[in-house]
């Protein structure tokens, strides 16, 4: 069954007069618990394709689905609740909350949707310690490295147990060696807990852990791996 | 909302410098606020005391009605009779709050040392009675010499610039005159029995106190143009106004009553110059505190947009962003009171250890600078800072609400 189903997406960006098509007519089904990776040269479109994915821009014109519910019909507060119930976010520069420790930072989602405390708290610990990081559950992001930064935004964004997550450019800030290790994870991940992962990249060695890839040129697809 | 509150007060934290320069313009702010109404509160109780106490205006004074109006010119006809007084005063000792119910007359005329004259004011009191109504307020103003007694019916106090005046001192006699109430020509003999200090220079040298019978036989008459009442509590002195009017109205006792505060001149122009003065710091403070909470959130929002991008991405709505900057102002305002309040007592403790003294305009004596502390204002200052603080960052805070997810992302 579909998780997400988009028909002939468009996305066009105005800059003053200009219009910039970053999208031209993308059409792209991803069934639920597939491993997808978004590839392609820079400019082609990735960042966007996953915006729209998951929910945090619209596009021009097009249908997108979620589990069968048309996006772009949804009012701003609906969207953020599909978001916050649905949907995991793993940044490439991590985005982790700088006040926050890695508990407190997995712990907001859950907060952030209502979660009572003790309930989140034992939920991301246990995030936490799947993805290795028990011992520094209480650093704050500055003090920890760019992998494991990575691998708390991963908890955080698998912590409210979503169908979906999208990781933009994940490994565009690690060296290759915890590249692997991230990937390795989310893999793992997606294999245990049939979660979809949808993640772009444009570093050609992460391609062969991967399910199913999706290659983009000029806002198009141009090769479609299907599922493998 | 406590997992709201933690973010908002590390984040102010976290800025600790820009937090620092905010905190200490709201701190300054209500420090300088909070002493000028402690200062304020001091000067109107002591006021209101001088007026009570001191003036000897009681809290109520009872005038028969057309007295203020036309007294002056048919004093006759507006006085208390000899009778009425008997009844108004068994009448207002009835209220529980009323201590005590007592008549006066105003005279005026020509005082002489035998070789100068000049003009003088006085009142004719009950002696103990004005020695109750002064209470503690005696050992401020005392009388050099002795005071009224009612065995010495000739004996008078006299203001301290006036027996300079006339070079009288306790034990000097004089004569007073005065037209009386039918229009004749009175002198009566006096002897100064003591002499003391108005407070005031404008009247130092030409008041007097006589005793309410010596009074009443310079003017040649029984009556009395007002009857002083003090009371237990002033708080009460509306409401026994109200009540008092109607008891005496319906004894058949037409009346007018005036309050203290009505007929303290001073009084009022003390208090409507500074609460101008207070009005003006109080706006000049909340427009600091706005413009200082208001540049704090707006810089703080800038800088976190990409926070920001990413509580909507986790899916925080929109006015879950707003409450959270929101707070943080708040919590700028109520830490900045905080250190308001300790900046304030501080300030208070060292203004009761030194004692500065100043002279205030038409004071003759130097008087201590004393500044209270009001709990009940401060509390209600930090409540309108705090409320301030969370309006100048809802402004802020809504404009980092409704940021586009995707490009607060791509913030740099």
């Amino acid at each position: 069954m579909s998780i997400i189903e988009m028909k002939a997406i468009t996305k066009d960006y105005h800059f003053g007069e200009t219009v910039v098509p970053a999208l031209r007519g993308v059409d792209l089904s991803i069934d639920k618990g597939e491993f997808i990776a978004i590839w392609g040269p820079s400019g082609s479109g990735k960042t966007t394709l996953l915006n729209l994915i998951g929910a945090i821009d619209e596009p021009s014109s097009g249908q997108l689905f979620f589990e069968g519910q048309e996006v772009v019909k949804l009012s701003d507060n609906k969207q953020t609740e599909l978001r916050s119930r649905h949907i995991g976010f793993v940044f490439q520069g991590f985005n982790l909350i700088p006040v926050l420790s890695a508990l407190e930072n997995v712990m907001l989602p859950l907060q952030i949707n209502g979660t009572l405390h003790f309930k989140a708290k034992e939920k991301a610990l246990a995030r936490i310690k799947e993805v290795g990081l028990s011992n520094i559950a209480n650093h704050i992001p500055a003090k920890m490295s760019g992998g494991q930064q990575q691998r708390v935004a991963i908890a955080r964004a698998l912590v409210t147990d979503p169908s979906l997550v999208i990781a933009d450019e994940p490994t565009a800030n690690l060296d290759t060696e915890t590249s692997h290790k991230i990937i390795r994870l989310m893999r793992a991940l997606n294999e245990k807990e049939k979660i979809t992962f949808v993640f772009s990249t444009h570093d050609h060695r992460l391609l062969k852990q991967v399910k199913r890839l999706v290659q983009l040129e000029d806002g198009m697809v141009k090769e479609d791996g299907g599922k493998r | 909302m406590i997992q709201w509150m933690r973010i908002a007060l590390r984040n102010i934290l976290k800025n600790r410098r820009r937090s620092i320069v905010t905190l200490i313009s709201i701190s300054l702010g209500f420090a300088a606020v909070s002493l000028f109404q402690g200062y304020t509160d001091n000067v109107y109780e002591g006021l209101r005391i001088s007026a009570i106490r001191g003036e000897g205006l009681g809290h109520l004074i009872i005038y028969k009605k057309g007295w203020l109006e036309k007294g002056k010119t048919k004093p006759d006809q507006y006085m208390f009779s000899q009778e009425e007084i008997e009844k108004a005063i068994e009448l207002t000792q009835k209220d529980d709050h009323v201590i005590l119910s007592t008549p006066q007359i105003h005279v005026s005329g020509l005082v002489s040392n035998g070789r100068t004259s000049t003009i003088f004011l006085a009142k004719g009191v009950v002696a103990h009675d004005d020695k109750v109504i002064k209470g503690d307020m005696a050992e401020f103003w005392p009388v050099k010499g002795n005071v009224l007694n009612q065995k010495h019916h000739y004996g008078v106090e006299m203001a301290e610039g006036l027996a300079k005046y006339l070079g009288m001192k306790p034990g000097s006699d004089g004569v007073v005159m005065a037209t009386t109430l039918d229009g004749q020509m009175n002198a009566l003999d006096i002897q100064v029995e003591g002499v003391y200090d108005t407070g005031a220079e404008a009247t130092n040298d030409k008041y007097m106190r006589f005793l309410l019978p010596f009074a009443q036989s310079l003017y040649d008459t029984e009556k009395a143009d007002q009857l002083v009442v003090l009371l237990d509590d002033w708080k009460e002195t509306q409401q026994i106004r109200t009540r008092l009017l109607s008891m005496l109205s319906a004894a058949g006792l037409n009346c007018e009553i005036k309050t203290w505060n009505e007929l303290s001149l001073f009084y009022r122009q003390v208090k409507n110059l500074f609460d101008m003065i207070f009005l003006f710091i109080y706006i000049i403070v909340l427009i600091i505190v706005v413009m200082s909470v208001a540049n704090t959130m707006g810089t703080a929002i800038l800088e976190r947009t990409r926070e920001i991008g990413t509580l909507r991405a986790l899916g925080m709505k929109r006015r879950s962003v707003n409450l959270l900057f929101s707070l943080e102002g708040a919590m700028l305002g109520f830490l900045g009171s905080i250190l308001g309040i300790i900046l304030n007592t501080a300030a208070w403790s060292i203004i009761r250890a030194i004692k500065p003294t100043y002279i205030p305009p038409g004071v003759s004596t130097p008087v201590t600078l004393i500044v209270n502390l009001v709990p009940h204002f401060m509390f209600s200052l930090m409540v309108s800072l705090i409320f301030l603080s969370l309006l100048a960052a809802i402004l802020p805070a809504r404009l980092a609400a409704r940021q586009n997810v995707v490009e607060a992302l791509g913030h740099v």
